[in-house]
């Protein structure tokens, strides 16, 4: 569960205020704003990479800025993917993929079969187990985007935070990406979604809960109309 | 994929020992007379001082490329190197007057320590390869003509010595110093061992590292570490040598077609060692003919690969 208490998040200049705000778990949360609303931001401060202003955020229990000083405990708690990853010379996607798996592995960082069978799965679920041994720097973006999500799911944390994760996908990938994030949420207890987008259709159509971002503040809706959203946006 | 790399491996293996033992039979061809005493006191010296000076070359390399996300990195030009050289100079010139002397090793590294630390600082300020570079050369520069200056304060016979050991040699290393450098290279080999887990995930920036439960200061700061351990003491112990650091960790990934970094730090140990024994080796062969230093060698055979690699590159 996700707790916000009195959290005001911004870069020197207060950019959103938050007095009170709970996430459930097991469900899907659509980040909507406009360009510059602090989306970025809010998800930069609830994975402790950034400080709040003011105010608290906690993640099943843990106050965010206590990851800044120990990424082992954030690596258990929340796989974060931003949209920027450009491929590395002779990476392959299926070793990019096992990097999730990095906090589970010991010293020497050697995958066990449990490891590899996890690994699998994922890439066959988002549909690129036949790029595994392509090099991540010869794919398309599309391809890097959804090896960063196999990537995240195969980290196994109860919280996704996902900045922009269909920017690169054509609209089948869109459609596979959330089926696949609801299928992620629903297969296991505790697990919860956050994902930015400026996708409003598809989010809508998922039935999606709607974080509305405006106004220096956010609203939750759940399951609204396309025209609710923009009048909140618009406002 | 992975048993070809297995085999790779299990290759480099194979080629070390079988150029330890033509080291040693070249070796038996010199004009020494064959007395344990000089097996022990200058064979087997030189024997680890390549294998050493290889392996912790190279393995400061593929640290440098893995901490600087960039392939073109590498303890000489970075000016690395010239730290350790320059504060090597400053103890030769100023306070004791001999070589064989363990603080030596002690000043090569805190110089080699003290750039990498400026080389890294200043990294974070531009994000392209070649300022980075063309900074790295003014350093080593910057700190040979520091060098210079200080030599006008010096003896000749100190002069010619510094001059000496600025060519790189595998012949500096006494005995009595070789467990030392054995040691401290040991050491290296088994603290990048212990940072795999986090090397393999700085491939991917450090932002995506500490996502995935890194520690990326202390890593970060354990990489500087043995980078100066490694090449601050084999800079001491045989002098400057260019381009192995840059190039065997680029020979490496591109035989191996990996980023996984326990794979790439046995091979490129390996591979390193192999490399400078090999030289060496050419040294003895050559040696009624003409005697050739170190440096001259490995720019010979490494400068054309590291351009090459450049042109591959754009």
């Amino acid at each position: 569960m996700i707790v916000f208490e009195n959290t005001i998040i911004g870069h020197h200049q207060p950019l959103i205020s938050i007095e009170s705000l709970s996430l459930q778990t097991g469900a899907i949360y659509a980040l909507i704003g406009r360009n510059g609303a602090g989306k970025s931001s809010l998800l930069h401060t609830m994975t402790g990479h950034v400080a709040a202003l003011a105010g608290h955020i906690y993640i099943n229990g843990h106050e965010v800025h206590t990851f800044q000083k120990n990424s082992k405990l954030r690596a258990e708690q929340i796989a974060f993917v931003t949209s920027i990853f450009t491929g590395v010379e002779v990476l392959t996607l299926k070793a990019y993929v096992s990097l999730g798996r990095i906090p589970y592995l010991g010293a020497l960082g050697r995958m066990r079969t449990l490891d590899h069978q996890i690994v699998d799965a994922a890439l066959e679920q988002l549909n690129i187990a036949h790029l595994a041994s392509s090099y991540t720097n010869q794919l398309s973006d599309g391809e890097r985007q959804l090896a960063s999500l196999a990537r995240a799911f195969v980290q196994d944390t109860p919280l996704l935070i996902l900045d922009e994760p269909t920017s690169f996908l054509d609209i089948f990938n869109k459609k596979l990406l959330v089926e696949q994030l609801q299928r992620w949420v629903a297969s296991k207890a505790n697990r919860t979604v956050i994902l930015s987008s400026h996708d409003l259709d598809n989010c809508l159509e998922q039935g999606c809960f709607t974080l509305v971002l405006a106004n220096k503040k956010i609203k939750l809706i759940e399951a609204p109309s396309k025209d609710e959203v923009l009048e909140q946006l618009e406002e | 994929m992975k048993h070809r790399n297995s085999y790779l491996i299990v290759f480099s293996i194979v080629i070390f020992i079988a150029l330890l033992c033509m080291h040693l039979f070249f070796m038996q061809q010199g004009n020494y007379t064959d007395e344990d005493l000089i097996f022990w006191e200058f064979k087997v010296p030189r024997l680890l001082s390549a294998i050493l000076a290889g392996a912790g070359l190279s393995l400061s390399g593929l640290l440098m490329q893995n901490l600087f996300q960039n392939p073109m990195a590498g303890p000489y030009v970075l000016g690395i190197n010239s730290g350790a050289s320059m504060f090597m100079a400053l103890l030769l010139l100023g306070i004791t007057p001999t070589f064989n002397d363990l603080s030596y090793v002690g000043g090569a590294m805190i110089g080699a320590f003290v750039s990498a630390i400026l080389m890294f600082v200043i990294s974070k300020r531009v994000q392209n390869m070649q300022s980075l570079l063309v900074i790295g050369l003014m350093l080593a520069s910057f700190m040979g003509a520091f060098e210079s200056v200080l030599q006008t304060f010096a003896a000749p016979e100190q002069i010619k010595q510094l001059y000496i050991w600025n060519m790189g040699s595998l012949q500096q290393l006494s005995a009595a110093q070789a467990p030392w450098f054995a040691l401290i290279v040991l050491i290296g080999i088994a603290l990048s061992l212990w940072v795999v887990k986090g090397l393999n995930a700085l491939i991917v920036g450090e932002f995506h590292a500490n996502q995935l439960g890194i520690s990326v200061p202390k890593v970060r700061m354990l990489i500087l570490f043995v980078t100066a351990l490694l090449a601050g003491s084999t800079t001491a112990f045989c002098g400057p040598i260019a381009f192995v650091g840059l190039a065997i960790p680029n020979l490496a990934r591109a035989l191996l077609k990996t980023q996984d970094h326990l794979i790439l730090i046995l091979f490129t140990v390996f591979i390193g060692s192999s490399f400078l024994l090999a030289i060496d080796i050419l040294i003895l062969v050559l040696d009624p003919w003409m005697g050739l230093p170190l440096n001259v060698l490995t720019a010979v055979f490494g400068a054309p690969y590291v351009a090459y690699l450049m042109l591959k590159k754009k």
